[in-house]
């Protein structure tokens, strides 16, 4: 008789693995201020400067966290869309469309939260936003970004994301189909559409797009960092990598070996019995120290995003780029080169070599400038500056941004955007002001009365 | 007759996945509050940390700096024999891994990511809802038990110093720690880190051999499983208290391997990555050949072959 006493410990290492990879990960960690600004060097930064840079990565310090409630119920909700795409094989596992919801025993207004780009409906930064509304008596939904993978195979209608307008079409569908299986007791008065990143422009165009078909009612927006111009800001992100990591896999190489020597020598010095978590989180901060290895980190980041994104891309639309459409990748398959290439390929790449060509088969009219045009914020300039419920929360270091489109932002949203002069992109998040603006936008105490 | 209801109630739990339009389920609460609480607490033994392993890195570049410029030679050449040689970013394996196996290991991979949905997950989080005093019981009774494995590898590794806080470890836990369910030596400044067979292995020079993800477990190397295969038979021979035999087994097995996934903070294909795998195996092969380094602190790592890919 085998009996399996013993076997569990086997579990235990696969726990370390999401600590490396994600940057993020370490933004729960206090760091200390960063002692003063200084413009980060390079053009590609956008708006940026050190602290700027510092705060992306590590977030909001614990001691400037606004009050946060003790408990958050959650439910996972997963949805099987109707005019879901067909599945790929390899990639089963994005069958279905998995969004959270945290729900008041009371009749209660609905705050919708949207990813940023490429990233799922439950991480960190959504953490905060959600404990932080629902603290202030919201039922909270939490959605994964359009360009997010899970979200593409199960949601999108194209399998090709990053086109403002039909992202923000699909989103709406989905939001309408998860609203209506809601449970009963989910007694819903009001309906208010938050984003962070790119889930910013698309929380503004989903209420763009209900402000026509008007089956939601969508009340407020905040958006919360949203970029102008979609392909602007990654563009700069694409800068960023190619001036701190270097074009093409030779810098993504010489980075790892350079982290893979920087770890090791940590690791052996530190004497310790097992490389956890801990440890991980330890050396992340021992490592990053210069603008320069924080932007390598925001970069690499977003262009491991970009990857999946990328890939599904290719592989949807057939434009053969890394996959061949008639070869097209099974289970068993290694996709270790596929993902090499990947890694060397900037956005501009994804652009001209499979959202382009897609989208003008479907869209005879249009040309590459057009489709560049349709993913900027302007195209719902009118009522952003006419309707008075879209608001705005940024930072004048965000570097997703750069001077001209700040400039139009607040030019277009007037009262209805706040500048705060820290947090990059997403550090402020959860920081006391933060949330407190955040809440008065969404209850329309903003702009408040001068006292 | 024990084999046909686990796999009934597997099959039950698979088939109740079975697609329906919207599924509904309860996760763990989230406390946001406590959690920004003992970050804050954190701060400072955070800080601290840096600040400590900020020294050691800056003092190990100065003297090999400081070795280089004397001679120009390479700069181990001029440490003492105590010292251990730094890594530079050419000893670095590169960036693709040994993966022989690859096609069991995807098909392995997608199983266990399925099982885990279906059934490991669900019951870790009904498990979860158990008041935190029970949980932290059964996982300190269970780490105990696991502290007689590592009181013997650590003494076959010859870190003696270690295997001795195993024992006093093992010693106050299971008398005034109540037979471990109180882990009172951590709280008598006396933590501990468990050890097995595999680190034992690695100690004596055997090659990590290749990438294997192990049905149910999840990822692995040849020897991390010829270790974890040692381990087990180790505590079955042993068969501490009968613990490891017979009836009681049956209950106390799968309770271990419960309150071990529930306190692993993963989840397979959160991120919805296609090259998930990838990336396990990547980080995987890599936290194993760091420890390598770290076990052998005074030998200079062989320089990996330009083709040769991480773990060959």
């Amino acid at each position: 008789m085998v009996t399996i006493m013993g076997i569990s410990r086997r579990l235990r290492p696969i726990a370390f693995a999401l600590a490396w990879s994600a940057p993020c990960a370490i933004s729960a960690q206090p760091i200390e201020p960063p002692p003063q600004s200084q413009p980060a060097p390079g053009p590609a930064t956008g708006l940026s400067d050190s602290a700027g840079l510092r705060a992306t990565v590590f977030g909001t310090p614990p001691e400037a966290m606004a009050p946060l409630p003790a408990k958050v119920p959650l439910y996972e909700i997963n949805v099987t869309l109707p005019w879901r795409l067909p599945v790929p094989e390899i990639l089963w596992f994005d069958a279905k469309l998995r969004v959270w919801l945290s729900a008041q025993d009371k009749p209660a207004p609905l705050a919708i939260v949207i990813s940023g780009t490429g990233s799922d409906g439950n991480n960190k930064t959504i953490s905060i936003l959600r404990a932080a509304l629902y603290g202030a008596g919201y039922h909270v939904l939490t959605m994964p970004s359009p360009t997010f993978s899970g979200f593409i195979v199960s949601t999108s209608s194209t399998g090709v994301a990053g086109d403002l307008m039909q992202d923000g079409q699909d989103l709406y569908a989905a939001m309408q189909e998860i609203i209506a299986h809601l449970p009963r007791k989910v007694r819903i008065t009001d309906i208010d559409l938050l984003g962070f990143s790119l889930g910013g422009a698309n929380a503004a165009i989903v209420k763009s797009i209900d402000a026509s078909e008007g089956k939601l009612k969508i009340h407020r927006v905040v958006m919360i960092n949203p970029p102008v111009s979609l392909f602007s800001s990654v563009g700069r992100l694409d800068r960023l990598f190619a001036a701190t990591i270097g074009p093409g896999e030779m810098g993504v190489d010489l980075l790892y070996r350079r982290l893979y020597a920087q770890l090791a020598n940590l690791y052996r010095a530190s004497d310790r019995l097992e490389l956890d978590e801990k440890f991980i989180l330890t050396a992340a901060a021992v490592t990053l120290k210069t603008d320069a290895e924080f932007s390598q980190a925001i970069a690499l980041a977003y262009r491991l995003q970009l990857v999946d994104m990328f890939f599904i891309g290719d592989l949807y639309a057939k434009t053969g780029v890394v996959i061949d459409p008639e070869h097209r990748p099974k289970v068993g398959d290694s996709l270790e080169d596929i993902q090499r290439d990947l890694r060397a390929k900037p956005f501009a790449d994804y652009f001209t070599k499979v959202f382009a060509p897609y989208y003008l088969k479907r869209r005879p009219e249009a040309t590459s400038a057009s489709l560049i045009a349709a993913n900027r914020l302007d195209i719902i300039a009118d009522a952003l500056r006419f309707d008075g419920d879209y608001y705005a929360q940024t930072n004048s270091n965000d570097l997703i941004l750069n001077k001209r489109e700040l400039d139009w932002l607040q030019d277009t949203l007037g009262p209805r955007i706040v500048v705060y002069d820290h947090g990059g992109h997403l550090g402020e998040i959860g920081d006391r002001r933060q949330v407190a603006d955040m809440l008065d936008m969404l209850a329309g105490r903003w702009p408040r009365s001068a006292p | 007759m024990k084999t046909a209801v686990v796999m009934s109630v597997g099959l039950l739990a698979l088939s109740g996945c079975a697609s329906q339009m919207v599924s509904i389920r309860a996760v763990p609460d989230q406390t946001p509050a406590a959690d920004n609480a003992a970050a804050l607490a954190n701060a400072a033994a955070f800080a601290e940390a840096v600040a400590t392993e900020s020294a050691a890195v800056e003092s190990a570049a100065a003297e090999t700096a400081a070795a280089a410029t004397a001679s120009g030679s390479p700069p181990e050449a001029h440490r003492g024999p105590e010292a251990a040689p730094l890594l530079t970013p050419e000893d670095a394996p590169p960036m693709h891994t040994y993966d022989p196996w690859e096609r069991f290991n995807r098909f392995a991979y997608r199983f266990n990511a399925r099982f885990d949905e279906a059934i490991f997950l669900p019951v870790a989080n009904t498990y979860r809802r158990a008041p935190s005093p029970v949980r932290a019981g059964v996982h300190n009774f269970f780490a105990n038990i696991a502290e007689i494995d590592s009181v013997i590898n650590y003494t076959l590794q010859w870190r003696l110093k270690y295997g001795l806080r195993s024992l006093e470890r093992l010693v106050i836990n299971s008398t005034i720690g109540i037979g471990g369910l109180i882990d009172a030596a951590s709280k008598l400044k006396l933590p501990g880190t468990a050890t097995g067979f595999a680190t034992t292995l690695a100690k004596w020079g055997m090659h990590p051999g290749p990438y294997l993800v192990i049905p149910l477990l999840g990822p692995s190397t040849l020897r991390d499983s010829v270790g974890f295969l040692a381990d087990y038979g180790a505590e079955y021979g042993i068969n501490v208290a009968g613990l490891y035999r017979g009836n009681v087994s049956w209950v106390l097995g799968p309770v271990n391997t419960i309150d071990q996934r529930a306190n692993i903070d993963f989840r397979y294909y959160s991120g919805g990555s296609p090259f998930e795998y990838e990336t396990i195996r990547f980080l995987y092969v890599r936290r194993r050949l760091i420890e390598d380094v770290g076990l052998h602190a005074n030998e200079r790592p062989k320089k990996p072959a330009v083709d040769s890919p991480a773990g060959k």
